[in-house]
Parts: C-alpha cells; structure tokens; sequence
C-alpha cells in the first residue's frame, strides 16, 4: 500500500490557495451541485460514506447530523479548527494549502443541515492559516459563494472565521461554543448537547476541518467510492501529523487501516541511523502510549487502535526511539494538561497539578518511594469523572506511561537520574 | 421554617428565585406533576417527573455528597462529588444534572462510588491550607463535614500546595482566602443569577483558578453577604463577624428580620454577649433562601450596648431610677381614667398581641381613642428593590394596620400635632421605635411629642436625644423582637410567629407585659427574663449547617 492523495491531491499546486486556481481544478462544482439536491440525500450520502468525525473522537458524521431537532430553531455550524492536541497540525496544511476545500465543504454540509450561519473557529496561533483563510473567505463572498442566494439556488449562508486566543480547551467543542459565545472558553454541561443547545442554546453542529473538507470529495464521487478507502468500521483516507524521531516528519494522507510500520518506515523514511523504536504515541498526546512491540502489527484504524488500549483520535503521530527517557517525555505532557485544565472541575483541576508536581519531582531527582503507585492512582481517579474529556486526555498517558514503562520511573526514583539520559540535566521546558 | 400562613398573593422575591430545582421538584410550577418512581439505595422513592437524581436524594432525606450544587441556584456540576451509580451504566453520574427516569436504580453506597467520593474530597483538599485552627468557617465547613462523613483518609499529597491570594477584599462586607476557595462557583452563580450584578468572576485557569472581581466594580451589591452563607468553606467570609466568635460557642434560633416589611426568616446567632450574626433560612412565601445586607445588620440594635437599660422618671431636673416593672405599674395608676387628654404613639416595630393589648387598655382604661400612626419614612415607603428590600423599613406595619382598622382608628399625625399644641393632649405615650437607624425623623419627633406636658416613652434602643430631655419624661426599656415571642405580618399580608430567643436586657418588658403590670396583674413567671447562656440541648453547641442537616429543610 502506499500513501493515497484523495484530499490532498492537489495540495502541492500554490494556485489552489486561490478561488481561481480552486475552480480550474473542479472547486466548487460540489456546491453547485449540491444546492440543486434534497439536504437530506446530502445527509444520507454522508451517512452511507461512513465518514466519522476526524477531530478525535470518531463520531460518525451523519448521525451526529442526524441529531438535529426539527423544532425550526436556527441552526449553526461551526467548524472546529482550533487544533491544539499536542502532535497534531493536519488542519494547519489544509487550511493553508486548499482553503476553498473547506469553504466548499462547510457550505455543502450548512446546506445539508439547514444552517444559514457557519464560523470557523480557529485557533489564535494560527495567525498564519487565519490570515490565508481571511482571503479565501473574502474572495467568496466576492464571488457570491457565500452569502445571500448562493448561486441563485435561493439559499443564504454566512460563513465568517473567529481567531480564539489559544487554549487547548476550546478545542472541546462546548468550550469552543462558550469561546464563540464570549464567554470563558469552559465546557458546558451535557445534557443538553450542541445539537439540541449549542451556540447561542440553539441547534449546532460542530465539526473537524478535516471531516467538513472530506464532504467535497464524498458527494462527487459517492459514498461507495470513499468506502473503497480505508476498512468497514474506518472508511476513507486520513490525514496524519508525524512528527518525532523520524527522518521526514509531516503529513500524509494514507487510507484508513494502514499499518503504522509502514507510515514511519516507508512515508516517513524510518527511524534515524542506529536508532531504535522505543514507543508511539498514536493519536495525539491525549491517546496512550503504544510500545514498539505493540506498534509492530498496528493499523491506522478506530478499531485496532481502540483493541491496543488507545486511539486514532486526530491522527498525530509521535514516535519515540531509544534516545528518550519516557519519564522527561511524560513531563513535558502533564505539564501541558496542568496549563490547560479550565480549572471547572475538581479532579481535574487538582489532578493535573498534582500528577505534575509529583512527575516533575522524578524529574528533579525528588521522586519518592510510592509515587508510581500514588500517580496510577490519581491518573484513574481522574478518568471520566469530569464534564470533558480532558480530565481523561491528563490520565492516559500517565496511566500508559507509568504501566508500560515502569522500570524507567521506578529507576529515576530510585537512582535519582534517568535510566536513559544518566545524571545529564534535561532541560525542563516547564519550569 | 417559621409557621407561616400565605394570604395568597404569591411573592415577588419568589418569582426571582430562578431555581430550577425548586420549580421541578418542589413543583411550584406544575401542581399537576407527573410522579416517577425509582430506587435510591435499595428504597423506594417518589419524585415529580423531570426531578434530578439529587432532589430525588434532597427530598428524601439520603445522604448525598456535594458542594456546588444549590436549590436556588443553577447547576454547575463541577465539584464532581455527588457521584452515583446507576443500574446499567458502567460511568459514575453526578446526580445533580441527570434526571430521573421511571424504574431507575441508583445508588451512592457502593464501594465504587465511596472511593470516588472520597478521592473527590481527596482532590478539594490537597491544596487547601487547612488552617482550620484560624478559620471562621471551622466548626460549620462543608469541607470539615463532609471529610468526617465521607473521607477520613489519610492524605498521600507530599507536594507542596498552590499559593494563591489571601484577605482578599472583595467589597465592603466580604474578604476572600482564595486558597481555601474550592471553585464551586456558588458565589459567582448567585451574583450572575440572584442579585444580577455580575461583580464575580472566575480569573486564570487550572489550579491558578481564582474568584475575583474586576477593577472598580468591587462586590458592593444589597445582598453580597449571602456569598459568604453559600460559600462551602472559609473563602468568603463576613468582615462583620470574622474573628468575632467561634461557630461552636453560639446558639442558633430562628426568627425573622425586622429590617423591613418582608420578614426574611432567618437564624440569628447568639450567646450571652448578645447576638452576633444573622444567616437567612429557606422560605418560599416569604425569602425563598436570601436575605439582604441591611437586615444582616439589624441584630446590633438588638445588642446591649445600644439598648435602654433601666427605667427612669426624669421630672425638673430630678431623675428617679427603678425597675420597668415598678414604672409600669405607677404608670397604670397615674393614666388610668385620663381619657382624651393622653395620646398613644405606635410605630411598627411591635407584634400583633402588643398592639391589641395596648389598643383594648387605652381603650377600656385610659378611655382615650387618640391613637396615632407614626410612620418613619413616608417618602420611600412603597420602594421596593425588586428581590426582597423593601421601602418601609417596619416588620409589622401592615399588622398595625390591620389592629388600627379593627379598632376604628383614623386620626392623622395632624390632629397630634394641633391637641399638642393646643393643650387638649397632655401626656404622650410613645411605643418608639426598636431600629432608631430607620427612623431618620427620631430628632424632630421626640422635640415635637416633648412639647407634651408629659412624656411616657417605652422603647428598647438608648437615645441621647430622649437622655437630654428635662421634662416630665419617663423612660421604660421594652424588650427587643428576640426577646419576646408574637406575630408580626408582613407585607403581603404572611403572618409570621415568632418565639422568644433568648434575653439581651433582664427586666425590661414586652409592651404586653407593661398593660398587665400597668392593670395591676401578676406576670407569669416564666415571662420573667433572665440572663445567661443556655447550652444547646444536643451536643455542645454544635451549628447545623446545609451538610449535617436532616434534609428536607429547604
């Protein structure tokens, strides 16, 4: 198998930055079609692709949709593109790369929905694909692709981007609705969900740049075609961040399903020379961490993932060799998620800081007796016990980490330096 | 809950209530509700359809853990500790967001759920100072209550704890201790839903989360102090009691406030110093669960230090101290038979009984109808703040009222005033106010009725303006609302009965007291005050607060 450009096919041309360059290569062709279907044969297609949401939680599309009530509320769509999971940039290539693709698909998917207003919010260190999709959404609206009667169909949609001011949570997305709202960026309670109250307590949809872009390709060439990607419970192809110990970090675009081997050895140019794998985290820095023994057989799909103890989740992959001490890699990550905690709810709130001062103890050559089990104990107390999921994304990779490599910790611990780096000071970027 | 019966006209301060919990469980907006049926720890249990699984626990009077959840206010689910587990369900739930279904069986006492809430204590606590010893809140904390009901662990955090700001001033009644503060956000929810003045806020996030206010906007609204009552620990506290007394060396007993017309029901906090606080107590028809700043300060008037203390007749610069009993009963011989040449001066501060005793013995052995109204603050007496302060600053006005009206009493401040002048009143016996504070006109009304030739002034509050005077005056100390028992209605027409609470001054008398001494009867025994601190009759002196309250008190 080999990398498979289904939605990045074109992303090596600069001219596909621009509505003009967009429409030579089919762009747009889409809508106009679409304007002219049932909404809900646009929902039905979606459904029937198997497209799941990309984000990271793998909701399936269409039924997500699907949710919506029929009360005559107004309904938003907002597409979620503040990608902050440490690991992941995905978004970052497509919407600097093709960002009529997703001007295009978020008009389709509104259009489906019976939404007249979408935003995109995006994430406010992204300045960069901030001011690229700025333009592309000016040049629509010039070209009355967004707007009042798009393309005479009689249909109005506004579509206008909302620059967050960085934080990992309001990539939650009731975070994210309380951001757009005004508000603190701080998960809602659920009941009621976003499809039934979301933005503004009327019907929303949120959705992943990845999985609104993949609405283009899915109505022009049909649901049976994107289902030829990827397996039966994981179809379609998937845009991957690498990044780590290997030769050529970036992303790829590969179908769902294939072997993860393969993604660092082959797309990736393998590890460095003499350098071997020790651990991957698969999906983004929330999703346990995989051993290089249980890398060997894995497949880049929900289901096998979910069969190893982790994740797909957003397709950030972080590859870890033999070079690094797992102890200093797990610090640096509980000291994100101690940053990022809202600080609503209590275990959470208490448990980041808790886990990191403790992790970060190790580190110093402070670490006690005890705290490996202390840290297990935490991280479980703190998994699913909160209004999000970040309480959980704080847990498991310290659950992983300290289960899977235990003998590194205990050693740190006892020996007061790294069972990898030695008595070397590593340069704590938290503190 | 004080005995109380609604005249039927609903009131506004509980229109205000935004509670959804009281609207869904208690049922005050649908009296048709659908019952459902479930199963709390094994039990049986009965609840309005749409009730969450907490006002299922709350009615029933099971045991839940929780801090930020509040019947008055909307629900926050963040303190993460009223986990339950329910049948088919392999997550925990928190039981304040997640309503009841027919058939539903929950329960909160199975180990998995214990150690979750144990480890949800464990993670209140691991930052908090724990400085108990210098707390106020100590002896009546959430976190204290709870950590003995549902904790008693021993703590495995070795870190060292988040620093976070301390003495805090919020406003002019509040003073935060942030690092005690567990984020619950009651008080930010009641200054966003209640009082609607939007002073608090949430400031950072994480562990460096604090409660705060903006710059300039300090927390100045009428009803801040009602932070501090909902507030689980010690981070807010009332800079009018901290440090003044220990929870555990007071008495509770409730009663209502006399600050204004609404009657909040409310405990006042007391021991034989005289009172130190009052905290409001849940009433639907009356307060719903609030009570404004002005009134928490209406137990200093109660107070000895701003009390009359002995009865005196002051005549040509002669001054003749004795027991109010001893006046009392030489004032009965001296007004008995005056008829119209003496008047009677009412203010509201008095009961329904006192007013009836006093109307029938002017009325039978004074024989004078000259009965007159004294009303404080004409000008603002209709205002109302929109939840619970009102204008007419009197508990009992709309009693007194009513007593007048049955008694057939018209005359005006008017017809006083030109009698005075013209000699035909000679004597004025004036039932003057217990807060003199609300009574801005205190000055020029004692000047106006000194021009009597002889004053008679009951009342419980000192005044250098009624020592200064060198007339014919008597002065005889009555005894405040928390020292007798009555009933005192309320603007709405909410009859509310009051018991005695304890003594503040030993030997003065309730205006009923003073008719039978002034007739020349034996007053009972049992109403002779005497000083001194009771202990509470369970425990010593132990406060019940919101967690070790028998439920059902809401």
């Amino acid at each position: 198998m080999a990398e498979a450009k289904y939605l990045s096919e074109h992303y090596s041309k600069p001219e596909y930055k621009t509505l003009e360059g967009y429409k030579k290569l089919g762009g747009y062709e889409q809508l106009a079609r679409a304007l002219k279907m049932e909404p809900q044969k646009i929902v039905d297609e979606v459904k029937a692709s198997g497209l799941r949401g990309r984000g990271g939680a793998g909701f399936a599309t269409g039924v997500k949709w699907g949710f919506l009530p029929n009360n005559g509320e107004p309904r938003y769509l907002l597409c979620n593109a503040d990608e902050s999971e440490p690991g992941t940039f995905k978004d970052r290539v497509m919407m600097e790369k093709a960002p009529h693709q997703l001007i295009e698909g978020m008009l389709i998917s509104a259009f489906a929905i019976k939404s007249n207003k979408a935003y995109i919010y995006i994430r406010g260190e992204y300045t960069g694909p901030a001011a690229i999709l700025e333009t592309a959404i000016a040049e629509a609206k010039a070209a009355g692709l967004i707007g009042k009667n798009i393309l005479g169909s009689g249909f109005d949609c506004d579509l206008d981007l909302y620059l967050g001011a960085g934080a990992y949570i309001c990539g939650e997305e009731t975070g994210m609705i309380s951001s757009l709202e005004g508000l603190k960026g701080q998960p809602k309670l659920k009941p009621p969900f976003p499809a039934v109250q979301g933005y503004l307590r009327k019907p929303t949809i949120v959705n992943n740049v990845e999985t609104l872009a993949a609405v283009v390709p899915i109505l022009r060439d049909g649901a049976a075609v994107y289902r030829k990607y990827g397996t039966e419970k994981s179809a379609g192809t998937k845009l991957f961040s690498i990044s780590g110990n290997v030769n050529k970090p970036g992303t790829y675009e590969v179908p769902l399903g294939y072997p993860l081997m393969d993604l660092i050895n082959i797309e990736c140019g393998g590890l460095k020379p003499g350098r071997t794998l020790k651990a991957v985290v698969p999906g983004g820095s929330s999703a346990p961490v995989l051993t290089a023994a249980e890398c060997q057989n894995a497949t880049l799909d929900y289901e096998n993932l979910a069969a190893l103890g982790s994740m797909l989740g957003s397709g950030a992959i972080i590859v870890i060799d033999d070079s690094n001490c797992m102890v200093d890699v797990l610090s640096t990550i509980s000291h994100f998620y101690h940053h990022e905690s809202c600080g609503q709810c209590t275990p959470c709130r208490e448990g980041t800081g808790w886990m990191e001062r403790i992790i970060h103890g190790i580190v110093h050559g402070h670490g006690n007796e005890g705290d490996v089990e202390l840290l297990l104990k935490i991280a479980d107390q703190m998994k699913g016990r909160t209004i999000c999921a970040l309480s959980d994304a704080a847990a498991l990779p310290v659950l992983s980490f300290v289960e899977k490599f235990k003998d590194e910790f205990e050693y740190f611990i006892r020996e007061k330096k790294s069972k990898v780096r030695g008595g070397q000071i590593y340069a704590q970027v938290s503190q | 809950m004080l005995k109380s019966a609604n005249s039927g006209q609903p009131s506004p301060a509980m229109e205000l209530q935004s509670s959804r919990a009281l609207e869904r469980a208690v049922g005050t907006a649908a009296p048709t509700g659908e019952m459902v049926a479930l199963t709390i720890n094994g039990r049986e249990v009965e609840v309005k359809k749409g009730a969450t699984i907490m006002e299922a626990f709350y009615l029933n009077n099971i045991d839940i853990a929780y801090y930020c959840w509040h019947p008055g206010l909307s629900i926050a689910g963040v303190c993460r500790l009223c986990m339950v587990e329910i049948e088919g369900n392999p997550r925990l739930q928190i039981a304040c967001n997640t309503q009841v279904t027919p058939g539903m069986k929950v329960n909160n006492n199975s180990a998995k759920v214990k150690d979750a809430v144990k480890w949800g204590l464990d993670f209140h606590l691991i930052n908090h100072p724990l400085d108990c010893p210098i707390c106020d809140q100590a002896g009546e904390c959430g976190l204290q209550d709870q950590y003995m009901k549902y904790g008693q662990y021993d703590s495995e955090m070795g870190e060292r704890k988040v620093k976070k700001h301390k003495v805090v001033d919020l406003g002019p009644r509040v003073v935060l201790d942030s690092e005690r503060c567990i984020l619950c956000a009651r008080c930010v929810r009641f200054t966003d839903e209640v009082s609607k003045s939007h002073e608090l806020g949430i400031f950072n996030r994480g562990d460096r989360a604090e409660v705060g206010t903006f710059d300039g906007k300090p927390l100045a609204n009428n009803y801040s102090v009602n932070t501090v009552d909902i507030c689980p620990v010690g981070a807010l506290t009332s800079r009018d009691f901290r440090f003044r007394q220990r929870a555990w060396f007071l008495k509770d007993a409730e009663t209502i406030c006399t600050g204004c017309s609404t009657g909040c029901n409310v405990k006042v906090y007391h021991n034989k110093e005289g009172l130190f606080r009052m905290k409001p107590v849940y009433n639907p028809d009356v307060n719903g669960h609030w009570m404004c700043d002005v009134g928490r300060d209406t137990y200093k008037f109660v107070n000895k230090e701003a009390r009359l203390l002995d009865a005196k007749v002051v005549n040509g610069g002669k001054t003749e101290h004795m027991s109010a009993l001893e006046l009392a009963k030489r004032l009965g011989s001296t007004l008995k038979g005056t008829g119209k040449s003496t008047a009677l001066v009412l203010t509201g501060s008095y009961t329904v009984e006192e007013y009836e005793a006093i109307l029938s013995y002017f009325k039978n052995e004074v024989g004078s109808p000259n009965v007159f109204h004294w009303i404080n603050n004409p000008e603002s007496f209709e205002s109302f703040d929109g939840l619970l302060y009102r204008g007419d600053k009197n508990p009992n006005t709309r009693g007194l009222l009513e007593v007048l009206a049955q008694a057939g009493i018209t005359a005006s401040w008017k017809d006083l005033t030109e009698a005075i002048g013209s000699g035909a009143i000679q004597t004025v016996v004036v039932a003057g106010p217990e807060n003199q504070a609300n009574f801005p006109d205190m000055k020029a009304k004692i000047a106006e009725l000194s021009r009597a030739a002889k004053l008679v002034w009951m009342g419980s509050g000192k005044s250098a303006d009624l020592e200064a005077l060198s007339g014919d005056v008597a002065l005889l100390p009555v005894k405040s609302y928390v020292e007798k028992s009555g009933t005192f209605v309320n603007h709405s027409g909410v009859r509310q009965h009051v018991d005695r609470v304890t003594t503040i001054v030993p030997g003065a008398l309730s205006l009923t007291e003073i008719v039978q001494a002034m007739k020349g009867e034996v007053i009972h025994p049992s109403e002779i005050p005497h000083a001194g601190f009771v202990p509470n009759k369970v425990g010593a002196g132990r406060i019940n607060n919101e967690f070790t309250l028998g439920r059902g008190v809401w």
